[in-house]
């Protein structure tokens, strides 16, 4: 029951009106010239009118490496417990539209958004999935929902690489921008946990991008999917993180898709209107910034320069720092000692590291539990000299060794060591019972984004991981399909060997 | 004295157990009383909502093949549970013609289309009793977790209060219905928590009725998924960074123990609801019985006055943005306009469903009484539905003045509507969907749900619309 005459300028009068004027007569309003552009509708424009030429080499190179990886870690991810519940759910639950694969179930389909949500408890199932800074989990949000999108499309007019990529930086790019709003966001959350805030948004950007959505309808997405956003941090280390990235695949999904059908919501959702709070809700400092048009200046994605982190081992980034500084530990003791190292030679531990409450734990129980502690992961770097997929097992988290090194741990949080990913260190201390003090320190862990995996490392963790359901051939394929993705006509070959 | 403190689970693991071992004989005959007349206000703006856009919209997005739960005024058509409960939560809000408590929120929107979806798929159907236990649980969860904050005693600035609240009352009153046992109830609460929350800015736009749709939806999947032993954080409720991050000043407190035969003190007893007249925002109904008054005392002064007479119209409100909209466009903006609301009283005598149809927005006198209102915001006048007032001035082009001032509206917690008007109001909106007969027969089955032993028909009630004809049947009697 809208009223059909009046024009958007019109509309938009009023909404600028509510947000600037405090209560002005109507008579005001009224004269009131027309706006200029808000940071809302800036990104519905972004979304929908980027273009595969907007992307650099080095964003497309970036970007592939993060599809890679992601596919990797979600077809790894889909051996866990976790997966198979959140698969069983949406089985009960049921979709009569069931054309999107499901990770490392061969045959099985599911609706688009139940695929995208599945497929993104996958990813995020063991906390392998890249890190970016600011801190969030990106490409596990937009992922699922573009290949689910994908098998949506008819098989003759399947998006081509290049317009898939495009999304997925759209995707990406939309999560960093959101993210640079706020100084709170760079450093490691402890309120919101962030793919939920940024992710779902990420999602709804990417998906609206595929979909070829008008400008407004991008805006509209963007400002349904921020009303589907937001979990608290307390629910990380715990069963229901990952599907904290499902929910932000497949809502962003399911607002792209509400968009579409003409579904409209606040058109100042990212804007800064004081006494009512929009994307704003989630941050307690919040200074937005429009994305500068796209005719009138080079856009630069974020992604350019602004790196990304993939993990070498399934745990919180922060334990990165801590596995790689423990593992100097290990090497010098091996040396000292030969074979393998002793709980006995060990009188205490020392662990410097930033304050962060969720990834402080000494005794932890579950495999999630121990994926976001600094004392298991120092312990096991220091035991076996790595962490591994292995490492969390219920048979090595129960190890003997293990748990007497866990009694000996202490943790200090200097000063100088603050809670975000592109500051922080880690230093492990260990006093023998000799009386020898042995260090080693990690400023920036392999896989950091100041020291990238190589291609070959990246490779190799993605074999590992998505030989664990797929054959070799199949792997392989997907090695090729991702590598040459900006130059295939369209995404079949990728799609071919998930189904 | 000595100090006790409460040892870190306690209040998490106490609404878990409260959840799961409150049973029917801890409901008391008020109670029962204010929740039925709760739950027949929802169903009757429910019906009203299934021909709204809104609902039109969600309804496409939804549907699916397999089918379990019934859809309201869509005769032959279901969806798995949790989309009923989706659809069917955003038609109850679709109007904003739902009820609303104090602390602010609109409870019963998130709850009963869950718990109705939901019970419906069960092999064995729940009483009437055992219905009105699993609503009035999912009441009594949001009443609670509301109380963990003075920030939530206002007229909401950050989160929409259904999308924070709601959707743990869903997930609490599903549990309840599935006699979940405490760790798992506490399970659903923990995953609702995750789905909790939307922002204030998508108030005033179409897209605020999925807030209340999401939240019925969530907490029956957040139940679902907790059935199928999927875990959470067991302290969801007491950390900061738990349900905690949606307040600024968290200070939670644990739930009474609950057992066989003790008695249970629900927040609904103390606290009662307010029920709409008309589908707008709860702070225009303060504006339209002010208003409403003193075009009496005009219209008595001067009998055959012309409204055009009035020069200027002042309202003294408290300060809400998202309710401060002098020249709305959308039905959803003129629902939460305190000058569309004035002017339509004024010129009108009063606020009704079809005030904010397309062609009583375009009124070229309301657009032209709208020029003339001027919003003050008293410092006295709290943003809070417990203590706001609306006061009015309206000034001719004679020099008259005419006040009127509004403390409680018809329809408040403090002067709730009688039983008839709200059974009056509930016949307006579903025959609006439904026939004579089955209208009454809603009336009927809720009046007597806490006797009832089998309630299934009032889901098969709401399945009916007048208008259309059931889609299986248009399909077998296409083919003959």
């Amino acid at each position: 029951m809208e009223l059909g005459g009046v024009t958007r300028s019109t509309r938009y009068l009023s909404a600028i009106s509510a947000a600037r004027g405090l209560h002005k007569s109507a008579l005001d309003v009224v004269e009131r010239p027309a706006p200029e552009e808000t940071v809302t509708s800036s990104f519905g424009r972004f979304i929908q009118s980027v273009q595969p030429r907007h992307l650099s080499p080095t964003v497309l190179q970036r970007s592939k490496r993060m599809v890679l990886d992601s596919i990797g870690v979600g077809l790894l991810g889909s051996t866990t417990d976790v997966f198979e519940l959140a698969l069983q759910h949406c089985q009960h639950m049921y979709a009569p539209d069931d054309v999107s694969f499901v990770y490392g179930r061969q045959g099985v389909k599911l609706s688009p958004t139940l695929a995208a949500f599945v497929n993104g408890v996958a990813a995020h199932s063991m906390d392998f999935d890249d890190t970016w800074h600011p801190a969030t989990h990106p490409s596990g949000a937009v992922l699922p929902a573009l290949l689910a999108i994908s098998d949506m499309f008819h098989n003759n007019s399947k998006p081509s690489g290049l317009d898939f990529l495009t999304a997925f930086n759209v995707g990406i790019e939309i999560q960093g921008w959101l993210m640079r709003f706020s100084n709170e966001a760079h450093n490691i959350p402890k309120r919101f946990h962030p793919p939920s805030v940024v992710g779902t948004m990420g999602s709804a950007a990417a998906c609206a991008r595929l979909l070829s959505l008008d400008r407004n309808q991008c805006s509209n997405a963007l400002a349904i999917a921020a009303s589907l956003a937001g979990a608290p941090m307390a629910n990380a280390a715990t069963q229901s993180k990952p599907l904290h990235i499902g929910n932000a695949s497949r809502l962003g999904l399911e607002a792209a898709l509400l968009a579409s059908r003409g579904l409209e919501a606040s058109p100042l959702v990212l804007d800064a209107v004081p006494g009512v709070a929009g994307f704003s809700a989630f941050y307690e400092d919040y200074a937005p910034n429009p994305i500068a048009s796209l005719e009138e200046h080079e856009h630069s994605f974020l992604i350019e320069t602004q790196d990304i982190a993939f993990k070498r081992f399934p745990a919180h980034l922060g334990m990165h720092w801590i596995a790689d500084a423990a593992t100097v530990v290990h090497k010098t003791l091996v040396g000292l000692k030969g074979g393998s190292v002793s709980p006995n030679l060990v009188q205490e531990i020392l662990l410097r590291v930033p304050l962060s409450k969720y990834i402080n734990r000494p005794f932890p129980e579950t495999e999630h539990q121990a994926r976001h502690s600094f004392q298991f992961n120092a312990c096991t770097a220091l035991l076996d000299g790595e962490v591994t997929v292995q490492s969390f097992h219920t048979e090595a988290l129960q190890r003997p060794e293990l748990l007497a090194l866990l009694s000996r741990v202490r943790v200090e949080h200097p000063h100088d060591n603050p809670a975000n990913f592109n500051i922080m260190y880690g230093e492990v201390e260990v006093t023998l019972v000799s009386g020898d003090v042995l260090r080693g320190r990690c400023d920036t862990f392999y896989g950091h984004w100041r020291n990238p995996l190589s291609q070959e490392s990246l490779q190799k963790k993605f074999r590992s991981n998505a030989g664990a359901v797929l054959s070799n051939e199949r792997v392989e394929r997907l090695i090729e399909a991702v590598e040459g993705l900006d130059h295939l006509d369209d995404c079949k070959p990728l799609l071919a060997q998930l189904q | 004295m000595v100090l006790f403190s409460i040892p870190f689970h306690e209040i998490t693991e106490s609404f878990g157990a409260a959840v799961s071992c409150l049973s029917t004989s801890h409901l008391t005959d008020e109670v029962i009383r204010r929740s039925k007349r709760m739950i027949l206000d929802t169903l009757g703006v429910g019906l009203l909502g299934t021909s709204t856009p809104v609902f039109n919209t969600v309804l496409q997005c939804s549907q699916q093949a397999l089918e379990n739960s019934k859809v309201w005024g869509r005769p032959g058509l279901s969806l798995p549970p949790q989309y009923a409960a989706f659809v069917n939560g955003v038609a109850v809000h679709s109007m904003d013609f739902d009820d609303t408590w104090h602390p602010a929120t609109h409870p019963s929107g998130a709850v009963l289309p869950a718990v109705l979806a939901l019970a419906e798929t069960l092999p064995v159907k729940p009483s009437g009793l055992e219905l009105l236990l699993a609503f009035s649980v999912g009441i009594e969860v949001q009443g609670r977790l509301l109380r963990f904050s003075k920030e939530a005693h206002n007229i909401p600035k950050r989160f929409h209060p259904p999308a924070v609240v709601g959707v743990m009352g869903s997930a609490a009153a599903t549990a309840k219905l599935l006699g979940l046992p405490a760790a798992q109830s506490i399970a659903a609460l923990a995953i609702a928590c995750s789905s909790a929350g939307a922002p204030m800015a998508n108030a005033a736009t179409q897209t605020k009725p999925l807030h209340m749709g999401n939240a019925a939806r969530g907490g029956l999947e957040a139940t679902q998924l907790a059935l199928l032993g999927l875990e959470g954080n067991a302290q969801i409720l007491d950390l900061e960074s738990g349900f905690g991050a949606f307040y600024p000043d968290y200070v939670p407190h644990p739930l009474a123990e609950v057992t066989p035969t003790s008695r249970y003190r629900w927040v609904l007893e103390d606290q009662n609801i307010a029920q709409k007249r008309f589908p707008a925002h709860l702070g225009m109904h303060w504006v339209a019985d002010a208003a409403i008054e003193a075009r009496a005392k005009f219209l008595d002064k001067c009998p055959n006055a012309d409204l055009s007479q009035i020069k200027k119209i002042t309202l003294r409100v408290p300060t809400s943005r998202y309710v401060d909209c002098p020249l709305p466009v959308s039905e959803h903006q003129a629902r939460h306009s305190f000058q569309f609301n004035c002017c339509t009283a004024l010129l009108d005598g009063e606020v009704t469903v079809e005030s904010f149809s397309k062609s009583q927005m375009i009124r070229s006198a309301l657009k032209e009484m709208l020029l003339k209102v001027q919003l003050e915001n008293p410092q006295d006048n709290h943003s809070s539905f417990e203590k706001m007032y609306c006061e009015i001035a309206v000034e001719t082009t004679q020099g008259e003045m005419f006040t009127a001032r509004c403390n409680t509206f018809y329809g408040h917690w403090r002067k709730p509507l009688s039983h008839v008007d709200l059974v009056r109001k509930f016949r307006a909106n579903a025959s609006t969907v439904l026939s004579a007969e089955v209208v009454e027969g809603i009336i009927y089955t809720v009046d007597h749900l806490d006797t009832n032993q089998d309630c299934s028909m009032l889901w098969s009630y709401m399945h009916f619309n007048k208008h259309m004809m059931d889609r299986n049947e248009r399909r077998s009697s296409a083919l003959a």
